[in-house]
């Protein structure tokens, strides 16, 4: 085995890539559980925007021709975050005024994940598995031979961004009193009910953008069951980085970091294939069990409030 | 002034319900006496046809049609005027009553009028008729009338909540059809030309109810409900595994990891022990419950001990299973750090499988089952009877109950093997269907269900985990083990849905194949919300499910939508139920409904004073 430094090139920038999608869901859900809602729904979200996005953008490739247009896949993932927060919509209102549990509502969505886009697909191009390929992906920024998606930018920037907001901001203020003593809050004013629609849609979007990436940044299509866990893996992420973004970006480079293994070393003869395909999630049993001791969730978590 | 309140509300209720359905009758087609190949069929409606390709059949008479449409609209006018006679119950229940034998007229002319044209003729010339939109809101209208008078006689209100258990997974299940109708309309454009926009109304209605129609047809014909009961096996195990948890307080979204393990356990037994039948065929089960039990425990072991949720592990665990199963059959030989791991699963070929099943641990087709060397059997009826029999006549504790019931079921299949049947066969269509013990297993597995949770200490125990688990760790309970046991019970079952596959031949060969549809064990979960985790609810929800799917088939084949609609119907039941129907509070929390069952009883016994009184 020759771990020379074009191999611990590709990993690096290979652990890159696989963090991003990690990082945009995992702080997703941290503003979900923050305000007291648990969004186990981001896997499904992360397959309605990668959806949307590949069809969004091959919609209009159909329609104006292949030629470069540099403005439609951030076109794509706009509409990836709008569809990403209606269904997280979908999550709030159910478990947020029908008081559903809040788990069995996020299955219902993830369900609902594994069979919509099959009936999508075969309506705009007669099979059940994949979408048309695109020609206009996102852009890659960066150096020659170090060149990474934008998106791969905005996910690392926005967790100084999001630890900004939840701790230096009234809102990220309010948002975490509605989560860990939602009657304390609404005693002092805060709107319960909208900060946690605001924090699971919030959710939601930023999972739509992970799609979105995953799709036309990541690949150029829509596969059926791309997400293959990630957003279950974010949320071990989330918890394993204590619901901070900091304890986060760590958390989420490590299983990125887990990933991008399973990844360099496929093709080699060192372990098979199928078995390293299962690393990262034997990683999160192992994160999970071992390491989980002294994190806290919001105090709130789960729990639909009443006035 | 309450009763004057409530008779402007039911006014108000059955008035809408009539415009509904008037405009249903303006805009569905009534009947459908022929249906082309892709769907487009000749519809009937008393405010004209569509007739596609030049008119009517020859010989049709449609003249029964604007007979009925009189009837009917007399009848809803009566209906209408019922709410604001002085006994406006007792009105609906005759015009609710009238409906129902409209809809019976109705069947019956149009049956008539189709027989009338297909007697003469050689081949029918009238095919895939049915009744449209049209009549079933007649019978949907006179069921509504029904359900209102019942609701608003004294107590009824109580009445529909003390069944809330039936009443919101129903409603969801409608509401979830209702939806699935409007994405059918939106997703598949019109089978036939229209001239006019009621013409268009007309053929996408058509189009919904048609969907619906193949969807529910296994119901209708012989080899489609043997295909139902089929897929129905792995969702009843599922679907039992999914309600234990939740029974349990835990949310086992495993199944499909527990089923994995299942079937290479059963297949590890099945082609590798040597032996008689009756060692290696329950063994081989065993192993299968066995290996599922084990692979659901790991996730309890590591929620009771180290405080991981499980929903995250379980969901790992499945990838995990994955990836082992396709390690085991997808290759012989792997590379270690350079050195050579050879494996003897993968049977040669292409295609990654397993060797098959020896014939000693098979289990048996239905055809071998039921009429063993083309004789019809009375080893199962007999069985059945005994059994129920034992479990019935004795009068002592429920372990004695249970145990000469089970006496009952082996002197029952001893005896019935041994009296001589009638010859019988079954059709190709039917003897192709690959329904198999594993039936009766499952039906087993709902029995268990009911014995263990609502029937023993255990079962208390674990009911009482789920409700209050603080309050059942003081009452005694060792909180950490029973979640463990719990698990381990729930990935059993799932464990066991895999004999239906490896054992019993259900999708094609007695083998582990890599097209092991493991997936059924997320449909478990809705089967269990469906089912409201009572093994009655489960068994019958799993049907239901097995019917839709064996009729998405045909969806697909007749219409060319995809057969994931089922899917898609099956996620909205669960995310409707998850909110309890839309419905109020009282039909979901059990106080509020103990509230409302109180209230109405007083309101009952008010109501029969009052009336004592006069």
């Amino acid at each position: 085995m020759n771990l020379d430094t074009a191999f611990l090139a590709a990993l690096l920038l290979s652990t890159l890539r696989q963090t991003t999608p990690l990082l945009f869901t995992a702080l997703g859900g941290m503003f979900s559980e923050r305000s007291g809602v648990v969004n186990i729904a981001l896997e499904g979200i992360i397959l309605f925007g990668a959806l949307t996005a590949a069809v969004v953008v091959e919609r209009f490739e159909a329609a104006l021709g292949p030629g470069p247009h540099p403005w439609l896949p951030w076109m794509g993932v706009l509409s990836a975050m709008t569809v990403g927060g209606l269904v997280a919509l979908v999550h709030a209102v159910v478990s947020i005024r029908y008081r559903a549990d809040q788990i069995i509502s996020a299955t219902a969505i993830n369900l609902l994940a594994l069979g919509a886009p099959s009936l999508v697909l075969t309506y705009f191009y007669g099979n059940a598995t994949s979408s048309k390929e695109v020609v206009n992906r996102l852009p890659l920024w960066g150096p020659e031979g170090f060149a990474l998606s934008p998106l791969v930018y905005l996910a690392f920037l926005l967790v100084p961004l999001s630890w900004w907001v939840l701790f230096k901001t009234p809102f990220g203020l309010r948002l975490r009193a509605v989560g860990e003593h939602p009657e304390a809050a609404d005693t002092l004013g805060v709107n319960v009910y909208r900060m946690r629609y605001v924090g699971v849609v919030l959710s939601g979007i930023l999972a739509g953008l992970a799609g979105a990436y995953l799709a036309i940044g990541f690949l150029n299509q829509f596969v059926r069951g791309m997400s293959a866990g990630l957003g279950f893996i974010a949320l071990a992420a989330m918890i394993f980085g204590k619901w901070h973004p900091l304890g986060i970006l760590f958390s989420t480079l490590l299983f990125g970091f887990a990933s991008a293994l399973a990844i360099q070393l496929q093709g080699t003869e060192i372990l098979p294939a199928v078995l390293v395909q299962a690393f990262p999630y034997v990683v999160t049993v192992l994160v999970l069990a071992g390491l989980i001791g002294r994190s806290r969730p919001p105090a709130a978590v789960g729990k639909p409030y009443e006035k | 002034m309450g009763v004057l309140k409530d008779h402007r509300r039911l006014g108000v209720l059955v008035l809408l319900g009539g415009g509904v359905l008037l405009l249903l009758w303006y805009l569905a087609p009534w009947a459908v006496p022929h249906r082309l190949f892709g769907g487009e069929g000749v519809l009937l409606n008393p405010f004209g046809h569509h007739l596609p390709q030049g008119g009517l059949p020859p010989g049709y008479s449609d003249g029964w049609l604007r007979l009925l449409f009189y009837a009917s609209l007399a009848w809803l006018l009566l209906a209408l005027l019922a709410p604001w006679t002085k006994a406006p119950t007792r009105g609906l229940y005759w015009a609710g009553f009238a409906g129902l034998l409209l809809f019976l007229l109705t069947y019956l002319l149009f049956q008539a009028s189709v027989a009338q044209v297909n007697a003469g003729a050689e081949r029918p010339l009238l095919r895939r008729y049915s009744l449209g939109l049209g009549s079933y809101a007649t019978l949907a209208f006179g069921l509504y009338l029904l359900l209102l008078a019942r609701v608003f006689s004294p107590g009824g209100l109580a009445f529909l909540v003390r069944r809330r258990g039936l009443v919101v997974p129903v409603f969801s299940l409608l509401l979830a059809s209702l939806l699935g109708g409007v994405m059918v309309a939106v997703l598949k454009e019109n089978p036939g030309e229209a001239a006019s926009w009621r013409e268009a109304a007309m053929l996408k209605l058509d189009l919904i109810t048609y969907t619906y129609q193949l969807l529910y047809s296994p119901l209708v014909n012989p080899s489609g409900f043997l295909q139902s009961l089929l897929l129905a096996t792995p969702l009843i195990f599922t679907g039992l595994s999914v309600a234990l948890g939740f029974r349990g307080g835990l949310f086992n979204i495993g199944a499909p990891g527990q089923l994995i393990l299942g079937a290479i356990a059963a297949m590890l037994v099945g082609v590798y022990l040597p032996g008689p039948r009756w060692l290696v065929l329950p063994l081989a089960i065993l192993a299968a419950a066995l290996a599922g039990g084990l692979w659901g425990a790991l996730p309890g072991w590591l929620k009771a001990r180290f405080g991981a949720h499980e929903v995250i592990n379980t969901i790992m665990l499945n990838y995990i299973a994955a990836s082992l199963f396709l390690f085991l059959i997808s290759a012989n030989e792997y590379k270690f750090f350079g050195n050579t791991l050879f494996l003897p699963f993968k049977y040669p070929g292409y295609e990654a499988r397993s060797h098959e099943i020896r014939p000693e641990a098979r289990i048996p087709h239905w055809t071998d089952l039921v009429a063993p060397g083309g004789e019809l059997s009375f080893a199962l009826p007999l069985a059945l009877l005994l059994g129920l029999l034992g479990y019935f006549l004795v009068r002592r504790s429920l372990g004695h109950r249970v145990l000469f019931g089970l006496l009952g079921v082996v002197a029952g299949y001893v005896l019935g093997g041994l009296l001589p049947g009638p010859a019988v066969a079954f059709g190709p269509d039917l003897t192709s269907v690959r329904l198999n013990g594993a039936f009766l297993l499952a039906l087993f597995a709902l029995l268990f269900f009911h014995f263990y949770v609502f029937r023993t200490v255990g079962g208390y125990e674990l009911r009482a985990m789920g409700l209050a688990p603080k309050a059942a760790e003081y009452g005694g309970v060792l909180a950490g083990r029973k979640m463990v046991l719990i698990m381990f019970l729930a990935g059993a079952l799932a464990g066991l849905a895999a004999t239906h596959y490896v054992l019993g031949g259900g999708i094609d060969e007695y083998r582990l194949k890599q097209s092991l549809p493991y997936s059924v064990g997320f449909d478990g979960i809705a089967v269990a919300l469906m089912g409201q985790n009572t093994p009655l609810g489960v068994g019958l929800a799993a049907w239901l499910f097995g019917i839709l799917l064996t009729g998405g088939l045909q969806v697909n084949l007749q219409l060319g939508i995809s057969r994931e609609l089922v899917a898609v119907l099956q996620a909205l039941v669960v995310l409707f139920i998850a909110a309890g129907g839309f419905l109020p509070r009282y039909f979901t929390d059990p106080l509020r409904a103990a509230e409302v069952e109180l209230k109405e009883e007083a309101r009952k016994r008010e109501a029969e004073e009052a009336k004592e009184a006069r």
